[in-house]
């Protein structure tokens, strides 16, 4: 157990049952057990998750490091859904859950006789999210979609790369995963709100290019206005801020500079040692730095450039100027703020003897800190727990599902 | 028990200040689903909008201009009092939110409870205001660039300077009347003005504190001022995104860690807020913003603490899967494609017409595609550069590839998806005309949350929220306002 629990966990006593794959909506399950509700994995017997096979394997049956980061806290149980006895499984476990997650294809779910009209009559309190490449509806609501795709539809990936250069990867190719996984979390806990005022439950409908395209500030008005079309800005972003961007030290690092009020770039003409770049007959005012960014980030870039990162960033710091290095993940592992945060956190694996570490949880909450009570399970590791203490289950049925290939 | 929740088309009204109209229409399945939002401003019905059909239907698309949507009808005459049907349904009503905050890291937690149905009262400095509001473009209207306008969405803004000590007292007591409060101040300022969470949790045990700070309020860098783009380049983010030993790039929007970090939350409030209730007590959540980002990157802490792996900047594809980027057609323009399987590798095959490049002696397997990156990627480039965007699109999709349009913002004006969707709500601002901002996610089918207005302006509730809510005298409002405290 990681955090002392001070009190109960907002969500003990919530049953989720995660059945969807990868990240995006199995994230937003993995949010709800890391503040007390009990998840359910419900997988395919065979191969379970694909996230078990995504990524850098590990000694544990091969399960890779983002499986067992991010399966945290749950329960694994196997259930074929293609099979008749399986379904028929999964309604009884629908019946004593309150929460579902899933994401196959709009109309998968239907197929196998479980669409929200079936669920929602077994249990009327049900809150189902629904996460897809596309939504629910829509003309491409039967395409498939993953978050590369999500960033490229949603207008994040247009907007990465130097400018004319080939846009590239957005930092990080599973970031419309975890985004989706958060917007979905946040509806189910809006659902489980208003389930509690009226009995009701309802239906979340996330779409991965949607979470994506929330996240662009004035992206939407300014061309709906002006007509404006953001292109892709390389290191420097100097439409409303300057200077805004990445620049290289002396020796070979890179530090993140952003001036967004002038109060701000006074502070860095300080820690430059130059004052008198802040005057307002320089370059005191946004605005005329915004009109003269290519000689104010030349200044910038010729500053950091003729000091190491250690040094920029401790001129800045002393002024107050906002700057910060580029880490990369061994900086963030010798880095004293995440240490003194607790951001990184090791289990150790009993069987294999590995140390996983993996990024701890949040928000933080200061009454009802969230837990990771433990990491990804093994595949089928809580089958028959499941189906004798919650369905009632006994052995012999149990034996016979198994030998038919059904759990 | 059944849910039966089909709700007519509702008026709400915002204290008089904006006039907005919105049906809801509660799907019971997938054949209801479809959401029809539509907005009015004050000078009455503008535009209505996004209408989506029934999956079944193959009429054509609702492309959303004024008169193809559903009429609402005129409202400028409207006299009727709060109707509070409508907000009632939404799952956050009755509940107030305060937004201290600044910019977005934060307040757009606010913004998630108030498309919810919270009532937001945004608390700003009398004379400067929420520096967002000079952030950005510039509009007609001297307090609100577009940034504010979308961002600001859905609050009343009441003018409080808390650097007086009447403007303490006054916030306290505002504290004290709501459940939720949102700043952003770097750790330490409220509690220099006296307002730290002993004094406030004291004002109110019930309180739910969202603290957003770009580096949290624990740890040696916590006095650091810190934003997205520091958060981004500190939590991890931007040594990823670029070409291997080439320059960092932005990784694709400026404010990304502040949605990131809003997300976060919104998740602690909500679940603060389920603890309240059961207890009575409020508590603090506390986010560093560096955090948010660092949390969405799947394994590369395991990967390093396990293997010593750093990983470094990918350019347009990822470590996991081959072809797996952004490729240029033959119009110029760019298409994403992303072969997560050994299946999609042979569909996208299939597409090209090479379906012996995915045997298992050639490139069938994962690992032989990783192995070969750059001859598999040739292939792809090579293929995509030899057609239209809309004919690689078309060959892949039926095929049932994974592929997108790198699309750039006319492109997503167009889209017919998110027009579907209604993922751009059209709104009259008076004065302004039609400001286009991107709609509420996610989308709940009993209780789907609605934008009741854009940025307001400066202090444009303090009145109301001083009398009615305080209850304090007109001629004491005024003596505080000639004093510059509200």
């Amino acid at each position: 157990m990681i955090h002392e629990t001070k009190a109960e966990l907002p969500l003990a006593g919530i049953r989720v049952i995660d059945v969807a794959t990868v990240i995006a909506a199995p994230y937003c399950a993995t949010v709800l057990g890391e503040f007390g509700a009990e998840v359910l994995k419900v997988e395919h017997p065979l191969g379970g998750d694909v996230l078990r096979r995504f990524g850098t394997p590990t000694q544990r049956q091969g399960d890779t490091l983002t499986w067992l980061s991010e399966a945290r806290n749950k329960k694994s149980v196997t259930i074929d859904l293609h099979r008749p006895e399986g379904v028929d499984l999964f309604k009884k476990l629908i019946e004593k859950s309150d929460i579902l997650c899933e994401n196959f294809r709009p109309g998968t779910l239907e197929k196998w006789g479980l669409g929200w009209e079936v669920l929602h009559d077994i249990n009327p309190g049900l809150i189902m999210l629904r996460v897809t490449g596309y939504g629910q509806y829509g003309p491409y609501k039967d395409r498939p979609g993953f978050a590369r795709i999500a960033h490229a539809v949603g207008g994040i990936a247009y907007l990465a790369g130097m400018p004319k250069g080939r846009p590239v990867t957005p930092g990080s190719t599973t970031m419309g995963d975890y985004l989706t996984g958060l917007y979905g979390c946040i509806g189910v806990l809006m659902a489980l709100r208003y389930r509690e005022r009226t009995g009701c439950g309802q239906y979340v409908d996330a779409a991965l290019y949607e979470s994506v395209f929330r996240c662009t500030d004035e992206l939407v008005p300014i061309y709906g206005m002006y007509g404006i079309v953001r292109e892709r800005h390389g290191p420097n972003h100097n439409e409303f801020e300057c200077p805004h961007g990445h620049f290289p030290t002396k020796d070979g690092k890179w530090v993140a500079i952003a001036c967004a009020t002038d109060k701000l770039f006074t502070r860095l003409a300080m820690a430059m040692e130059r004052p008198e770049l802040a005057s307002s007959s320089t370059y005191g005012e946004q605005k005329t730095r915004l009109e003269n960014c290519h000689d104010v980030n030349e200044i910038v870039r010729d500053w950091c450039g003729s000091l190491t990162r250690e040094e920029v960033l401790e001129r800045c710091y002393a002024t107050g100027a906002p700057a910060g290095p580029l880490n990369n993940i061994a900086d963030i592992f010798g880095n004293r703020q995440f240490h003194a945060r607790r951001n990184l956190v090791a289990m150790d694996e009993e069987e294999t003897g590995e140390t996983i570490i993996v990024p701890s949880v949040i928000p933080r909450l200061s009454e009802t800190p969230g837990q990771i009570r433990h990491l990804g399970p093994k595949l089928g590791e809580h089958t028959v727990e499941v189906l004798k203490d919650l369905l009632g289950i006994d052995d012999c049925q149990i034996d016979e599902l198994r030998n038919k290939r059904v759990i | 028990m059944r849910c039966e929740g089909g709700i007519a088309p509702g008026f709400s009204r915002s204290r008089g200040q904006l006039v907005v109209e919105y049906a809801t229409v509660c799907f019971r399945s997938q054949e209801d689903f479809g959401p029809i939002i539509s907005f009015t401003s004050q000078k009455g019905v503008r535009s209505v909008t996004f209408m989506e059909q029934h999956p079944g239907d193959t009429s054509t698309k609702d492309d959303g201009h004024e008169g193809d949507g559903i009429y609402i009808g005129d409202q400028e005459s409207s006299q009727e009092q709060d109707s509070p049907a409508e907000t009632e349904k939404l799952p956050m009503s009755g509940v107030r939110v305060i937004d201290v905050g600044t910019f977005l890291a934060g307040p757009y937690a606010a913004s998630i409870l108030g498309e919810f149905g919270a009532e937001i009262l945004k608390v700003e400095h009398p004379i400067a205001g929420d520096p967002m509001r000079r952030f950005g473009t510039p509009t007609k209207r001297h307090d609100a660039t577009l940034a504010w306008l979308s961002e600001g969405r859905n609050r009343k803004s009441v003018t409080i300077d808390l650097r007086q000590k009447e403007g303490v007292e006054l916030f306290l007591k505002l504290v004290a009347k709501s459940d939720v409060l949102v700043e952003n101040f770097r750790p330490g300022t409220m509690e220099e003005w006296g307002l730290g969470w002993q004094v406030l949790s004291e004002a109110n045990p019930g309180l739910v504190m969202l603290r957003v700070s770009g580096y949290g309020q624990t740890g040696p860098y916590r006095r650091r001022s810190g934003f997205a783009h520091i958060a981004h380049a500190f939590g991890g983010l931007s040594y990823l995104a670029g070409f291997p030993g080439e320059t960092p790039v932005l990784p694709g929007t400026t404010p990304l860690g502040d949605y990131m970090s809003s997300l976060y939350g919104a998740i602690g409030i909500m679940l603060a807020l389920r603890h309240r209730e059961k207890t009575g007590r409020g508590q603090v959540i506390d986010i560093g913003t560096y955090e948010a980002v660092f949390r969405q990157l799947d394994e590369i802490a395991g990967a390093y603490g396990l293997f010593g792996k750093i990983r470094e900047r990918e350019g347009v594809g990822s470590f996991v899967a081959v072809p797996h980027g952004h490729f240029r057609t033959k119009d110029d323009k760019w298409i994403a494609i992303a072969c997560t399987t050994d299946k999609m590798f042979e569909r996208l095959s299939e597409a090209m017409e090479r379906p012996e490049l995915a045997s298992s002696t050639l490139y069938g397997e994962q690992r032989k595609r990783l192995a070969a990156r750059d001859l598999v990627n040739q292939i792809v480039i090579e293929w995509v550069g030899s057609l239209t965007r809309e004919e690689v699109q078309r060959r892949c999709l039926d095929k049932e590839v994974p592929v997108g349009k790198v699309n750039s913002i006319a492109d997503i004006f167009e889209d017919e998806h998110f027009r579907a969707r209604g993922n751009l709500a059209h709104i009259e601002e008076e004065g302004l005309g039609e400001v286009v901002v991107p709609n509420v996610i996610p989308t709940l089918s009993e209780t789907p949350a609605r934008i009741t207005n854009l940025g307001p302006p400066l202090g444009n509730a303090t009145d109301e929220v001083m009398r009615e809510l305080l209850g304090i005298s007109v001629d004491e409002i005024r003596r505080l306002r000639q004093r510059k405290i509200i």
